[in-house]
């Protein structure tokens, strides 16, 4: 019991650490792909500390509880993730995280916000499928959700998962809204009507938003280690490599239309993951 | 005292209904429902107390009874079909005449069976919905009928008439749960099908008496399909013991039989329950006032459906028929969760909502494992509670704005912040975590993979909710920055039924492990025997495989603690941060807006004020019923063909 709350609050202090360093890794590299120089890596906390210096204004009540819900319900996930818990019920609460990021969007009158929101949605709708799908998928293998069991398992999930992967490494890029599937909110100034769905938020509130960003990179690329579980170290090592992947695909890749992603993700990445699952059946049968 | 108890939950609504039917007053009339409404929650709870039990009438030749009235009803579709001239009604009730004349005449056959009412655990789970959350809707129907005809400025009040349909489909609806006689549960199922058809022409216009007569006749191809399952058990098995539902379920009657009328019995169980290609009589049945919806929706006739096929899961169980009945309730839930992206009004919205989860229910049905089974019965109660909610919910908000569209529900929440609290709650717990909704679509997610297609059909269809739940919900929130919403006034009998199932929602949300344990398994049991949910700690529900000898676990859900984070994550913000006004600020227009904070209008071209509008996505043209329909109900007739099928080559 002991050992469970220290690693979760090693997580609650850790992931925002490592998330927030990940991500001025990201605005360096991407700097350098852009032949600039780029601001120093630990530039996200400067900004997040100014952000919570500043004056507390908002436009609506409702806002706060949103954005309270996104971040809260994404160190849940995490923590779930931590405590080595159920897979299919994490995906589940990251659902929730990103609902809450929708409403906050939907719960003020401001038309930038509500087209965020509404690109916001239909992300979720291309990406949820994905997962949840990896979740079964996971049970397929393992005969189990619970992600301790994967970590029993001497065989790697990528060697009878690698289609459901690939589909993973697709919700990846729309989870850290990079081109070509930045279409709620970007990274780039230069390819968004204003800031998306986070339009309406400022000051502190903005903070929080990046504060759960943070925890979300953690939990994406911790999701995507699971798949060479053990030993770990190697799955984090292709979490890694997939992160580093993702920013040369933001960097030479213009962002799309939200219809064409959520086409590509309902064709190619559900094909992706039932082949996988059918092939798994037909060969395992039921666990 | 189990005569006593078993008039009340049967024959109380009978009386009451007639003594509505006498009563001209209001106040009057409100005090008979509100009586009879705790009258028969109490009995509901007695009834759980004592039973299981097993229970036959004396005294009055009941089967006497039953017969005559049988053919009353059926003859008085015969004089609806005339007089609408709607020739569908009229085949479809001398589809069920004729059978049924040459059955008990020619064939002079004897109907008479004991136990003519066998109340088992299932039974009772059913009979607490129905008395619980019935009851309920009954009470919020007094004062709604009073504002619809005010707003209607009908002359002559048919309040009465409204109420003795709504009383008397509750004593149906106990009746059909409970009985063991196939040919007095036919009864039953006929009086609810009564009921819906009184209920849904309520309002006399041309459309209602049109979709009504729609709902008469989809609901008379499944009684027909009914009567021939009855006359075929009895033809093969020779004798009224053949009608026995427990025998029938019990193994009693050999595989190569039963199959048959089991698979006509789930036929009308799917009419029932509304799943695709009979989704229009439902849909048709909102144009009802909205207690009749909320009746139909949660408690009453689609779950009458369900209830049957659950019922039968036994007789059916392994067979090809229960995974094409998996097959073809997930296709439902796939195809109704699509459509209810494309709808416009919020009813609607509601309608395909609970298509689609009687189609997740009737899928449980068919995987047929301990496990499915409960998420079966889990999702029964917790949609029960939920939808009846949410109807209510969409009836109140109908008589503040007068308009069933969600278009023009933008900004609900600074017009009537109660109703919208509460009607936020009502569809947060349709579809997220911890609530009870996503606990049983998470473990019928967890037992899917018996039938893999159904789980893949689960996935695409939980990804659907999201989104049209969503969407809904956004719009009620968006608001202009203002401070200060006033609280609305809510009358009593809107607001005592809000308030009590909203409280419901979290009550058997929270508690759902120790209820589980010592109530809803042994329902479970009734259908397939064997446990896989374990309640530890915390309230932590645990999933294990259904082997005795080894038990992997599969998964886990902490419930306490998930409730404890959903406070902290919305509730506290909810209460403790406040916003002053100045730190308020208008929403970002590019610095174009008109006025002060709280306004929606900018300069638009050469400087003329514009209002704003913002609407929600419906994608009508690609997933529209229009373009939907024609090959989802090409599917969905296909797969029914499938189900029935299954039935007819085990005799060949």
């Amino acid at each position: 019991m002991l050992e469970q709350f220290i690693l979760v609050f090693a997580t609650l202090v850790g992931a925002p650490l490592a998330g927030g360093l990940l991500f001025g890794i990201d605005r360096k590299i991407t700097a350098r792909l852009q032949g600039r120089y780029g601001p120093p890596v630990i530039q996200p906390f400067y900004d997040f500390f100014k952000l919570l210096g500043k004056e507390h204004i908002a436009v609506s009540r409702l806002q706060f509880i949103w954005i309270y819900g996104y971040l809260v319900f994404m160190v849940v996930s995490l923590i779930f993730l931590v405590l080595k818990s159920d897979i299919l019920l994490l995906v589940f609460l990251l659902g929730f995280a990103g609902v809450s990021l929708v409403l906050g969007g939907f719960s003020t009158k401001s038309p930038y916000a509500h087209f965020g929101a509404n690109r916001e949605l239909l992300q979720i709708m291309a990406y949820e499928p994905v997962l949840l799908l990896f979740a079964i998928g996971v049970y397929a293998q393992n005969g189990s959700f619970l992600i301790s069991e994967i970590f029993k398992q001497d065989k790697p999930l990528l060697f009878s998962l690698w289609p459901l992967f690939l589909a993973v490494l697709y919700v990846l890029t729309i989870k850290m809204r990079k081109s070509p599937f930045d279409i709620a909110t970007s990274h780039h100034g230069h390819q968004e009507i204003v800031k998306g769905v986070t339009t309406e938020y400022s000051g502190p509130y903005f903070a929080l938003f990046h504060l759960a960003e943070w925890y979300e990179i953690v939990l994406l690329l911790g999701i995507i280690s699971l798949f060479w579980a053990n030993p770990l170290w190697v799955g984090i090592l292709i979490a890694l490599v997939a992160f580093l992947l993702e920013l040369l695909v933001d960097n030479i890749a213009a962002r799309m239309t939200a219809r064409w992603m959520v086409r590509l993700s309902w064709s190619i990445g559900l094909l992706l993951g039932v082949i996988n699952i059918a092939y798994i059946y037909l060969t395992k049968g039921v666990s | 005292m189990i005569d006593e108890m078993m008039a009340i939950a049967i024959l109380l609504p009978v009386a009451a209904g007639l003594l509505i039917l006498a009563i001209r007053n209001y106040y009057a009339r409100n005090v008979v429902v509100v009586a009879t409404s705790i009258a028969l929650i109490v009995n509901s709870v007695l009834l759980s107390i004592n039973g299981p039990f097993t229970y036959t009438p004396e005294g009055v030749n009941w089967g006497l009874f039953i017969t005559i009235l049988d053919y009353a009803i059926l003859l008085f579709y015969l004089y609806i079909g005339f007089t609408l001239r709607n020739w569908l009604v009229v085949i479809f009730a001398f589809t069920q005449l004729v059978p049924l004349a040459y059955f008990e005449f020619i064939m002079k056959a004897h109907l008479e069976l004991s136990p003519a009412f066998v109340v088992d655990h299932l039974s009772l789970v059913m009979t607490l919905i129905i008395s619980i959350i019935g009851s309920l809707i009954c009470i919020f129907a007094l004062r709604y009928m009073y504002d619809h005809e005010h707003h209607a400025h009908l002359t002559k009040s048919r309040q009465s008439r409204f109420l003795f349909w709504l009383v008397l489909f509750l004593g149906a609806m106990n009746g059909l749960v409970f009985a063991n006689n196939l040919f007095w549960l036919y009864f039953f199922w006929e009086v609810t099908t009564l009921c819906c058809y009184q209920l849904i022409s309520h309002d006399r216009t041309q459309e209602a008496i049109n979709n009504a007569a729609r709902a008469l006749w989809m609901n008379a191809t499944g009684g027909t399909a009914f009567i021939l399952a009855i006359i075929y058990l009895y033809v093969t098995q020779g004798g009224s013991s053949a009608l026995s539902l427990q025998t029938l379920i019990g193994g009693g009657i050999q595989a190569s039989v039963v199959l048959l009328p089991v698979a006509l019995l789930c036929y009308t169980g799917f009419t029932k329950a509304a799943q695709m290609p009979f989704q229009s009589w439902l849909l048709g049945a909102m144009v009802a006032p909205t207690p009749v919806s909320a009746l139909l929706h949660s408690s009453t006739m689609v779950k009458a459906g369900v209830y049957l096929v659950l019922r039968l899961a036994p007789a059916f169980a392994g067979t090809y028929l229960s995974i094409a009945i998996a097959i073809a309730g997930a296709f439902t839930f796939f195809a109704t969760s699509a459509l209810a992206i494309s709808q416009t009004t919020g009813k609607r919205v509601l309608a395909y909502s609970t298509i689609a989860n009687l189609g997740l229910i009737i899928a449980c049905t068919g995987i047929n494992t301990p496990l499915s089974v409960a998420a079966a019965i889990l999702l029964i109660i917790f949609h029960a509670i939920s939808k009846g909610l949410l109807f209510l919910c969409a009836g109140t908000i109908e008589h503040q704005i007068w308009s069933r569209e969600i278009e023009d529900m933008e900004g609900l929440a600074a017009k009537a912040p109660l109703t919208t609290l509460i009607t936020a709650v009502g569809i947060l717990s349709m579809f997220l975590p911890p609530f009870g909704m996503l606990l049983g679509k998470w473990i019928a997610l967890e037992a899917a993979y018996m039938v893999p297609l159904a789980a893949i059909l689960f996935v695409l269809a939980s990804t659907l909710t999201i989104v049209f739940w969503t969407k809904w919900l956004g719009r009620l929130l968006q608001v202009l920055p203002k401070l200060g919403w006033p609280l609305e006034r809510l009358s009593l009998s809107y607001s005592a039924p809000l308030w009590t199932l909203l409280i419901g929602i979290f009550a058997v949300g929270i508690g759902v492990g120790p209820i589980y344990q010592n109530f809803l398994l042994d329902a479970t049991n009734n259908v397939v025997s064997g446990n896989q949910i374990f309640a530890i700690g915390w309230n932590n529900l645990v999933l294990t495989s259904a082997s005795f000898i080894q038990r992997d676990i599969l998964g886990l859900f902490p419930i306490w603690p998930l409730y404890l984070i959903l406070v902290v994550a919305l509730l506290l913000p909810l209460l403790l941060i406040g916003l002053k006004p100045t730190e308020l600020r208008p929403v970002y227009l590019c610095g174009e807006q008109v006025g002060g904070t709280d306004t929606d209008e900018w300069s638009a071209e050469a400087d003329q004020k514009t209002k704003f509008l913002l609407g929600g996505y419906y994608f009508q043209s690609s997933l529209g019923e229009k373009k939907v329909n024609p090959w989802a109900n090409t599917i969905a007739i296909v797969l029914l063909v499938i189900m029935i099928g299954c039935g007819v080559i085990v005799i060949c």
